[in-house]
Formats: structure tokens, sequence, C-alpha cells
């Protein structure tokens, strides 16, 4: 069962990708790859249309298709908190489970170097494990810091604070989640939707605004 | 040279017989062939899939076209043989024997092919061994397999006289196996809910049509040049046999594209890539109506049925070449077009960003994905020019009886 959850308020984003470039620093991801992305969407008609940023990343949903397509178990849920994993020991790169994400967040490493900006700045963080060159990569909650009790690092640098991490259910809490909030309030009380539920998917990242 | 025939066999059969010159100039020219493929592979696999054509828009590119191509047309193939097993046409009896052999050739090319694409190939035993059996994919490493098991065993009981007795139940489980498999492989698709091109029960009876049609085609093909070269005279009664089979075959998938489209079309999720494929894809849009309506489908039937001489070896061989490319024109849309088109992460709103998210994505193949394609089709061509030359799989005859 999932614990973990995020709400994205579409109202604080200012598409600034901050939480892209510190997703980036933390996983020492390849080039091309981004586990997290700021789409734009219009939104109402002239002479009232608006445009809004919506981040989107992997929605580590309790029915995965990604993790119910894949042929080794590469792909699976955390036992203990549902947050959705990639072995890379396991994975062989045929690239069922990219197809298969409805919210197209799933990623094949196709290049090991992650230099940016053509190789001048390397964005390097040692303690990272970085994906080898083949396998599927993804957003993971950033569970190497969510076990230690901290918020992902897209959360956590987020300057308007759109992004809220926590857990699905208070009922949920555990002596590691003290600095995370619930969200199952905010939730019911902000009317928040998540994205395709005809899908059937139950994604744990919800938007508010 | 006479043809070694086994006496008081109830199946006349011969080994390939080619003039030494001839036998080892295709032998050296398949294999360089492959041997070319597999160096496109390695050289995708040493330095990263993005020497490739393909990104994390278009996973699956021509490596895919071509396998799923080899493997269907592996199943397709073996159903010549079932013809006579299963459905009592003794006219194909001569042919099982050789069927078995070119449905095992193309599947070894295919799945060569499949695994050489892999992000990791070097990964294939974790495969093997660790299987998720709520995935197709892993319900399709045991069908692929295991049609490899079966088909051989197919072969054993038509070769071995003593075993003669039980080719027709081991005819019934090959049938089976494949219609299980290409089931299996249509809905490797068909269960991608995900992708609005796909998300389709009909794609498992589209792709049974599809293999039916590519197998006969490429066993035409094979049977024609087998008789050009003077290996196996084909009589006009055979010729025709098998022409109006593969009219029916390209029918078949002519309907089951119409209604694929059809229930697109009707259903308002699916309209949008309907759209695409049918009228703005452009070049998806073209292969669509040219290759695979037009060429694939609508040539082929023309052909077959209409005017004088539609039995004739050299329509029914035009045919055939045509059913092969607009199947592989099939494949292409489906397969490239299907991935092209934009995920709906927010249906009824435009979406844009940085990352080309809500834009029809562009494909253009490598070199290397080609060369590792036709390296599976030279896989087959090995297989079957070797085994066709050491065992005793090709009918003496298939001329018209006097």
């Amino acid at each position: 069962m999932s614990k973990y959850g995020m709400v994205i308020d579409l109202d604080r984003c200012n598409g600034c990708n901050a939480c892209v470039i510190a997703c980036k620093v933390e996983h020492n991801t390849a080039n091309g790859i981004h586990f997290t992305k700021i789409l734009e969407r219009e939104v109402g008609t002239y002479p009232n249309a608006n445009r809004q940023f919506v981040p989107v990343l992997c929605n580590h949903c309790e029915d995965a298709p990604c993790v119910e397509v894949c042929p080794t178990k590469a792909s699976y849920s955390r036992e203990k908190d549902g947050i959705v994993l990639v072995d890379w020991d396991k994975c062989i790169g045929c690239g069922a489970c990219v197809l298969a994400c409805p919210y197209d967040q799933r990623f094949q490493v196709k290049d090991e170097s992650t230099g940016f900006l053509g190789s001048l700045v390397d964005f390097i963080k040692a303690d990272t494990k970085r994906a080898p060159s083949g396998v599927i990569a993804k957003c993971d909650f950033c569970y190497h810091r969510v076990d230690e009790g901290r918020a992902p690092a897209c959360v956590e640098t987020c300057p308007t604070d759109a992004r809220m991490f926590g857990l699905v259910d208070e009922a949920l809490r555990t002596e590691t989640d003290k600095e995370f909030p619930a969200l199952d309030r905010v939730v019911s009380r902000n009317n928040a939707f998540s994205l395709l539920p005809d899908k059937n998917t139950r994604p744990n990242v919800y938007y508010i605004g | 040279m006479e043809a070694r025939t086994k006496p008081a066999s109830k199946l006349s059969l011969r080994v390939l017989d080619l003039a030494g010159p001839t036998y080892y100039g295709l032998l050296v020219i398949f294999a360089t062939v492959a041997g070319i493929g597999l160096l496109a592979a390695w050289d995708m696999e040493h330095n990263g899939h993005w020497v490739t054509g393909m990104d994390n828009q278009i996973v699956w590119g021509i490596p895919h076209v071509f396998a799923i191509f080899l493997i269907l047309g592996a199943s397709g193939a073996l159903n010549v043989a079932s013809m006579s097993s299963v459905f009592g046409r003794s006219a194909y009896k001569p042919l099982a024997p050789f069927s078995a052999l070119l449905a095992i050739a193309m599947l070894v090319g295919g799945l060569a092919v499949l695994v050489l694409d892999l992000g990791r190939p070097d990964r294939l035993l974790v495969a093997m061994t660790s299987y998720n059996f709520k995935s197709i994919f892993a319900w399709n490493i045991f069908l692929y397999t295991g049609l490899l098991v079966v088909a051989g065993v197919y072969i054993w009981t038509m070769l071995e006289h003593r075993m003669n007795r039980f080719a027709g139940a081991a005819g019934l489980v090959a049938f089976a196996w494949r219609l299980a498999l290409t089931t299996g492989t249509g809905l490797i698709f068909g269960f991608l809910i995900a992708r609005e091109a796909y998300d389709s029960a009909v794609l498992a009876p589209l792709f049974i049509a599809l293999s039916f049609a590519i197998g006969l085609a490429v066993f035409i093909l094979v049977l024609t040049a087998l008789d050009a070269s003077g290996v196996v005279p084909l009589g006009s009664d055979m010729t025709r046999r098998l022409g109006r089979l593969l009219g029916i075959f390209a029918a078949t998938v002519l309907y089951f594209t119409t209604v694929q489209h059809l229930t697109g079309l009707y259903a308002a999720e699916h309209a949008a890539v309907e759209r695409f494929i049918l009228r703005d894809g452009g070049a998806i849009t073209a292969i669509f109506w040219v290759g695979q309506v037009l060429v694939g489908g609508l040539l082929p039937l023309a052909l077959m049925f209409l005017g004088e001489g539609a039995a004739s070896r050299s329509r029914v061989g035009l045919a055939a070449g045509f059913v092969v490319i607009g199947a592989m024109a099939l494949l292409y849309v489906a397969i490239i077009g299907g991935q092209a088109f934009p995920l709906s992460i927010f249906p009824g709103m435009e979406v844009s960003s940085s990352f080309f998210d809500g834009e029809i994505a562009t494909y253009s193949p490598s070199l290397r994905e080609g060369l590792l394609g036709l390296g599976g089709i030279s896989i087959a061509a090995t297989i079957v020019l070797i085994g066709s030359r050491v065992l005793r799989f090709l009918p003496k005859t298939l001329a018209d009886r006097p």
C-alpha cells in the first residue's frame, strides 16, 4: 500500500524549473533525462486566457502499469511504502514500461554521460548511484532522502513551496516521518485532482489550484 | 545430381541440391550480412542507444519492426504445415517439414534482433530466470522459446517414420501454440492502455491474420526461388492454391485493419490518433494508405482474383512480394506511428514544454538499426540454407500430377 504522496499547488508554481535542475543534480541523471518536467498548458479563453505551469513526475501509482508490464520484476513497488522503483540489476532495457506509463515518466538511459552545457560542466553528486546505460530510470521520490526523514530534492528546492511531500494518510505515520505532513486533508479540502483517473492507475501525485 | 529419397516413406523429400559455388556463395552472403548486423548491435550496445534514431518517445524502432515481422512470419509459416496435419488438406503435406524449418529459422532471426535491441542484452539470463507472470512479455518468452521446441518435435514426427503416427497430434499442438504466440504478440500492444493507438483487443486477431499473410508470402517467395533455380518444380495447381490462400489472408488483414480504425474513430479518446494515422500524419499516413492498404492489401487482391492469369507464377510471386511490403508498412505504422503520437496527459488541453511534450515525435532510423534488422533476416536465411542442405526438408516436387 502506498504511504507517501505529493501535492502540487498549480497556483504557486511559476515555472522556474529549479526542481528540474535539483532533481538532475540529486540523481546525476544522464543527458536528456529529467525525472521531473514542467509542462505548460493554456487554460481559459481570451480575454481570460492564462498559462499554467504543471510539474509532472512519476505518480508512484498504487496500480502501476509499469510494474505490471515488466517481464523481469525489475520495476517494482517497494513493500514498506509503495514507492515505485527500478532494480537496475534486473532491468533488461526492453522499454515495455516506458510505453506502458500513461504519464510519460520513464526514461531509457541511452548515454551514460551526464555532462551539461556540452560537457563543460558535470553535475556530480558522488554519493548517488547513477543509472547504468541501457536500463530504465525514473523518479524514485528520492527514497534515499525519505528513508532519512528528508523531503525529496524537488520539494526542498522549490522557492514557492508549490510541492508538498508527505503521508497519504496520517494513520501511516512512523518515527522516521516526523517531518512529513499528512496530505489527506490537503487533498480533500482543496478539491485535488490526479492525472488520467480513467486509467485506474490510482496515482499518488495530486494537483490543487 | 539425383535427389535422395527414402523408400516407402509417405513423404518424398529431398535435400537442397544447389551447385557448390551457388550454395557457398549464398552462405557467404547471408553470413556476412548477419555478421554486419551483429556488429551494428555491438556498436549500439557499446556506445549506447543514443547512436540510434530511437529516443524516449520512439522507444521501439526499426529493429522491432523487423523482429515482429520475423516472429509473425514464423508463426504463419508453420501454418502451412498445419493445413495438412490439422485441416487434412493433403496437397500441403509435402510442404509441412519445410514450413516448420522456415518457422524455426524466422523465429530465431526475429528473437536475435529482439534480444540484441534490448538496452541490456547481456541480461538475457535475467529475463529467462526472473518472471513476472502478470506481464504479457514474460508469457511471450515462454511462447517464443516453446514454439522452437514444439516445431522441433513436429519436425521429428514428420521426418522419423516411426513417429509419423504422432504428426497429427504434434501438428495440432503446433497450431494451438502458434495461435497463442501470435495472440500474445498482438496483446503486447493491445494491453498498452497508455497509448491511444494501441489499447485494443482487435490487435490480437489482426496480428493472427497478419501472421498468416506474412508466413505464406515468405513461403511463396522461397518456393518461387527454389522453382526458378530448378531445385523444386512448382506446378500451376499448387501455385493457384497458394495464391488464392494468400489473397484470402490479405483480405482478412484488410478487414481487421478496417475494424481497428473504424472502432478507433468511434471512440472519442482515440479520434485524435486516428486522424493522425489516417489523415494528418505525413509520412505515417502515406505509409498507411500506400504501403499498407494499397500495396499490401488491394494490389495482392487484384492480382489474385481479377483478370486472366490470376494463378500464374509471376502474379503469385508479385502478390507475395507486395504482401511482405504491406506487412512491413503495417508494422511500421503501428509501432512507430503509435509511439510518435504524444500522450494525452491533459485531455482536451494543449500542452507544451521545453522537452517537446505534446508534439508529434519524429523518427529517423539510423543505418545501425536497419543493418540489425537485415541481420535477423540473414540469420533466418542461413538457418534455412544449412538446414535444408543437411536434412531432407524440401519436397521432391510440387509439379502438377499428370
